[in-house]
């Protein structure tokens, strides 16, 4: 039986040219990554010092909740709470009904892709416009984001050319990035002139000013929160960090681990409503303080979505966004997976432990030692799983049993290569190929070498 | 129970008051100046002029809307249009509605600090009144004066006034409006500006 990203990832990306523009392009992003990082000298530092703030923040977290609720409101927002996904769609339904909105401008925000905001406010008869490019493209594609930062990262210029040309008009076969770009600028921005309200995610919120913070490359979040009057931010309450002071320490990590820019086009700090419109700040749980009291996975809670994990994993690169069950793919999906939904039990044996997402994360969580963590806590394997698991633990317990298991197992090996119904490793040889038999054992071949060498 | 207090009480029971907050972090010794300010500008899409004289700004930004404006109309939040004297630009009115800048051809204002280590400039609230100008406008052009650069972002936010926040938006403006959504092609100009021009000036 194959793993769900496994069958996800062969009925997603498809075809293998698909897979490998895919894995390039998320590739490049590391690279990126890379190069930016290593022109940080204290680069090493400052992921240390944006891990202990985290750290700080998450475990004073009732305090910052309360202070940050008290700063905002000073400053003129109306706070709302939400528990859980429900509560957050009714309150945000219910705002946008209470103002008379039909038409909403909106700006990426993975808590409302979590929270299922889009479909609870369709259902409402509210016409949701994503205009983030990328989230469009998936909004209009009908299918959710298969990446973090760059939502569109698995289609090809020609599908995004042909989507443009059935719902855009743009000239059938035109693949220009730049032209599809000004097309699908003229279109949302006629959809921004006539929004009534915006709603936007929220990369950061200071407890101490009761600011929000809101990154984007493209000013649409800007757009959404400086024309029409009304403005819904939706904010995790793992999002707070303590001090205004503490800000430069993210944003400096945030765009350089992402794309590999210095910092991005746009970070607005918005303390309060502008004047004569409404800012309502929806603080939302939805599982975070369940998280938050697991000690030894609440270190997956300091995430600042930047993505790095995702673009490093060599799974992730190959399998594409869409093969993981839940809104966040990646290690760090597969991470908060199990603890964020039912579908995402089996997300943490998606993953090779390399360690790569370990290595590249900015706000250092473990993220491989996770991934193990979650394995031992789920459920044992079951049926012949279990019968192999519990043989190979018989076996390697028994120092002659086990080196004549390896002179049987040489015998048998090049059988174990020949795809056929019946095959114990037939599961695995659909989708790749067993290794070469090196042909003698690594204690024949220690003993011989180290014979040789004297 | 409201899921305020539903909230708030389950991460009560959660967190433990432990773990010190790490104080902040060293400002690292980075190379400041405007030259490297401008080289990283343009390493995010836009362009660095001057340092000039503030005599000279008019000149230097007539020059520049000369380039952009295409007979567009030319707005200049008024604490810019201080910096700049009378010109081709007009002060917009004040009870202009949000969307009303959405044909506006070139916006000028007001940055206070510049960052070398990664080309933004600061927008305070205060310089941005018209809160959707510096977006809805075809190119933007803002004026630094130049003893506001500063190596890094620590540095940086640190020489903002102490009511920066005040003016209910503050925003650290980076290059122009940028995706790469498609196929990772950078293309400038996504929904703002497609243009940043940046006038650093000297101050009298």
């Amino acid at each position: 039986m194959s793993h769900p990203v496994e069958s996800g990832a062969r009925r997603e990306l498809g075809s293998p040219e698909a897979i490998l523009r895919h894995d390039a392009s998320v590739f490049d992003l590391r690279l990126r990554r890379d190069a930016a990082a290593g022109e940080v000298p204290d680069w090493e530092a400052l992921c240390d010092r944006a891990a202990a703030v985290k750290a700080h923040g998450l475990d004073h977290l009732d305090r910052y909740l309360e202070e940050f609720e008290r700063r905002a409101t000073e400053a003129g927002a109306v706070v709302h709470w939400a528990s859980d996904a429900a509560a957050f769609c009714a309150t945000v339904g219910d705002l946008l009904e209470e103002h008379a909105v039909e038409r909403v401008a909106k700006s990426k925000s993975m808590l409302t892709e979590e929270c299922g905001l889009n479909p609870h406010l369709e259902e409402r008869g509210i016409v949701v416009v994503d205009t983030d490019l990328g989230e469009r493209i998936v909004q209009l594609e009908a299918e959710p984001p298969s990446h973090i930062i760059v939502p569109a990262i698995h289609r090809s210029r020609q599908e995004i050319g042909e989507l443009f040309h059935r719902r855009m008009g743009t000239p059938r076969g035109e693949t220009d990035p730049e032209r599809l770009t000004r097309a699908a600028r003229r279109d949302l921005r006629t959809r921004f002139l006539s929004a009534q309200a915006g709603i936007t995610g929220v990369n950061f919120a200071v407890a101490e000013t009761g600011s929000l913070v809101v990154v984007t490359n493209e000013g649409n979040a800007d757009l959404g929160m400086s024309l029409p009057p009304l403005h819904i931010a939706c904010l995790g309450i793992e999002k707070l960090i303590p001090r205004l002071d503490d800000l430069p320490t993210f944003l400096r990590l945030l765009a350089r681990s992402a794309t590999g820019q210095p910092i991005s086009a746009y970070t607005s700090v918005v303390t309060g409503p502008r004047p004569g419109g409404e800012l309502h700040i929806v603080l939302v749980d939805n599982g975070r303080s369940a998280l938050l009291g697991d000690a030894a996975h609440r270190s997956a809670l300091r995430c600042i979505r930047c993505g790095a994990c995702l673009n490093t994993c060599p799974v992730y690169r190959r399998a594409g966004g869409h093969a993981y069950p839940g809104p966040i793919p990646g290690p760090i999906g597969s991470v908060l997976g199990p603890a964020m939904h039912e579908k995402g039990a089996s997300l943490p044996h998606a993953s090779t432990l390399c360690g790569s997402c370990t290595a590249v994360c900015p706000v250092r969580i473990d993220l491989h030692d996770q991934l193990l963590a979650w394995r031992r806590e789920g459920s044992p394997p079951r049926g012949f799983e279990a019968l192999l698991a519990r043989l190979a633990g018989f076996v390697m317990a028994r120092p002659r049993l086990y080196r004549m298991a390896g002179a049987l197992a040489r015998v048998v090996w090049p059988a174990l290569r020949v795809r056929f119904p019946g095959n114990p490793a037939h599961g695995w040889l659909a989708a790749r190929e067993l290794p070469r038999h090196p042909g003698a054992s690594f204690s024949a071949r220690w003993a011989r070498e180290r014979g040789a060498g004297e | 129970m409201s899921d305020r207090e539903a909230i708030l009480q389950r991460v009560r029971g959660a967190v433990r008051h432990e773990v010190d907050h790490p104080g902040a972090h060293p400002a690292p010794s980075l190379a400041g100046g405007f030259e490297r300010f401008a080289t990283r500008l343009r390493g995010v899409g836009g362009e660095a002029h001057g340092p000039v004289p503030s005599w000279q700004v008019g000149e230097v930004v007539t020059g520049v809307v000369n380039l952009r404006a295409e007979g567009g109309r030319v707005f200049a939040a008024e604490s810019a249009s201080e910096v700049l004297g009378p010109g081709v630009w007009v002060v917009p009115p004040a009870d202009l509605a949000p969307i009303g800048f959405e044909d506006v051809a070139v916006a000028i204002l007001r940055g206070t600090i510049g960052v070398a280590e990664n080309g933004a400039v600061a927008l305070e609230g205060r310089h941005a009144p018209q809160r959707s100008l510096p977006f809805l406008c075809r190119h933007l052009i803002l004026l630094l004066p130049s003893t506001g650069i500063h190596p890094d972002l620590h540095s940086a936010q640190a020489a903002l006034p102490a009511d920066a926040l005040d003016h209910h938006h503050l925003t650290w403006i980076s290059g122009p409006s940028k995706t790469a959504d498609i196929e990772q092609t950078l293309v400038y100009g996504a929904h703002g500006p497609l243009t940043l021009d940046l006038i650093a000036y000297t101050p009298a």
